[in-house]
């Protein structure tokens, strides 16, 4: 009899942690403990390094490239983030019984393609996707994070207007979307191969000569880690940008501002404790570049129904919009990026001033205590604010 | 689900947000008490859906799945 008893809880905590969806706020404080160990780890995390690296790659397949051959995405921390973190939301996918392949009807393909292209050049402006320039941002203590905050605001409100336009005017490519599943013992053996590479990948890794790459061990941990956790709770921040305006649902937002406060303080502790360089994430895009940027990239995400890291859980569970989104997010970004980044305009505005200044805040006139209150007062601003959205629907954008 | 459908939209293939976008518009063309029907892919769609019938008051009826696709019923409130 107890033994059953055991054998029911043995069963519930199972379906608990891989099968039920985890909550908005479970999953943003998750994130944003992860998101902590990754810096105390190596690194901050971010999503648009890994898409760069695979698109500068697929350049370098058609000869577009140049002769040398660009960094190996097995040795690229961006890169094995990026696999680290699909291959966690495949592995969530699967044990959760979500993984298909889901094909879409042909305007959702060219809307990818233009998505993604959308988000790779924003990305280039705003010193990163919705990670490296604004969750991550904001988390380590730069000022850029909130320029692409204010961008991503507005580039949400225009990518919805535009699909409210495109369902009254645009009826060429609707069918035709289908799915193709695969039975749920499939799935779960194929997510628990998937973890057993990863956990392979880590011990490979950590067993290198290379303190380098013997590093990459926990950062594929860690990132596969938070895909896992994104998956599970369909955590997604441009939704949390997007629904306010759309439905007035503003759990996500709530639960991406509570996320944002508890990873700031986390890293500057790190920071402050001089475990870390400082200079980590801190971009000069504080400026006309974070903002633009985080309008393009917004209006983007917008159309490809994910931001960098909504498009990289996704194509974890099988969905082929997002898969067609990433390889020209990624070529547009690699272009866009070094055009930007031109020497020559370096050389007539000075270095990084072109798109914005670079600042740290614990080094303005703020300090460590300053920067902290800000960064609380700004999330519990957006907290009240889309809560009482909720209620009045203010900001909601009707049909 | 043994129920009278009004109405039937069919989102597969469509991803976050479309289903739920194409639902609000949907509703729109039915008068109360009526039933909408939405075929959809999007494993989103599962929280999504109840959650927006709670807020906006209709009443979700429930979901089905199988035939590679998910049914979800809403009754306009």
């Amino acid at each position: 009899m107890s033994q059953n008893i055991m054998g029911e809880k043995i069963k519930g905590l199972y379906k608990s942690v891989c099968k039920d969806n985890y909550s908005a706020y479970t999953s943003g404080i998750l994130v944003a403990i992860l998101s902590i160990l990754m810096l105390a780890w190596d690194r901050p995390w971010g999503a648009t390094g890994a898409v760069r690296n695979w698109a500068e790659w697929l350049m370098y397949g058609i000869g577009a490239w140049g002769d040398d051959a660009p960094a190996s995405f097995l040795k690229h921390t961006g890169s094995v983030i990026g696999l680290g973190f699909i291959g966690g939301a495949f592995v969530s996918a699967c044990l959760g019984g979500d993984f298909a392949f889901r094909i879409p009807p042909k305007l959702e393909m060219v809307k990818g393609v233009i998505a993604g292209l959308f988000m790779g050049t924003g990305a280039a402006f705003a010193g990163g996707c919705n990670v490296g320039g604004f969750y991550n941002a904001i988390g380590n203590l730069s000022a850029h994070g909130f320029a692409m905050m204010l961008g991503l605001v507005f580039g949400a409100i225009l990518g919805l207007k535009y699909t409210y336009w495109e369902m009254e005017k645009i009826s060429w490519g609707q069918g035709g979307g289908k799915t193709i599943e695969l039975p749920s013992a499939l799935q779960a053996v194929l997510g628990l191969a998937a973890l057993a590479l990863g956990i392979w990948g880590a011990y490979a890794y950590a067993g290198a000569e290379s303190e380098k790459i013997a590093k990459l061990s926990g950062t594929l941990m860690i990132a596969a880690a938070l895909g896992y956790v994104f998956q599970r709770g369909r955590w997604c921040m441009i939704q949390g940008f997007r629904e306010p305006h759309m439905t007035g649902e503003c759990s996500l937002a709530k639960s991406v501002a509570l996320s944002v406060a508890i990873l700031a303080i986390g890293i500057a502790v790190i920071k402050y404790q001089g475990l870390r360089e400082v200079e980590h994430y801190v971009r000069g895009v504080f400026g006309w570049g974070g903002v633009f940027g985080g309008v393009v990239f917004g209006f983007g995400a917008i159309l490809a129904g994910g931001c960098g890291t909504g498009t990289l859980w996704r194509v974890g569970e099988g969905q082929i919009k997002l898969w067609i989104v990433v390889p020209f997010f990624g070529l547009s970004n690699a272009i866009v990026d070094n055009f930007v980044k031109n020497k020559e305009w370096e050389a007539a505005f000075g270095e990084s001033a072109f798109l914005g200044k670079s600042v740290y805040m614990p080094e303005t006139f703020l300090g460590y205590g300053g920067t902290i209150a800000l960064i609380l007062f700004a999330m519990a601003v957006w907290y009240v604010v889309v809560d009482w959205n909720e209620d009045t629907n203010k900001f909601t954008l009707e049909m | 689900m043994d129920v009278k459908v009004d109405k039937t939209l069919d989102a597969k293939g469509l991803s976050c947000p479309m289903p739920l976008l194409k639902t609000k518009k949907a509703i729109n063309e039915i008068q109360s008490g009526q039933v909408l029907e939405i075929l959809g892919t999007d494993p989103g769609s599962k929280n999504d859906l109840p959650g927006w019938c709670e807020r906006s008051g209709h009443t979700f009826l429930g979901a089905e799945e199988g035939d590679g696709f998910f049914k979800f019923y809403i009754k306009k409130g």
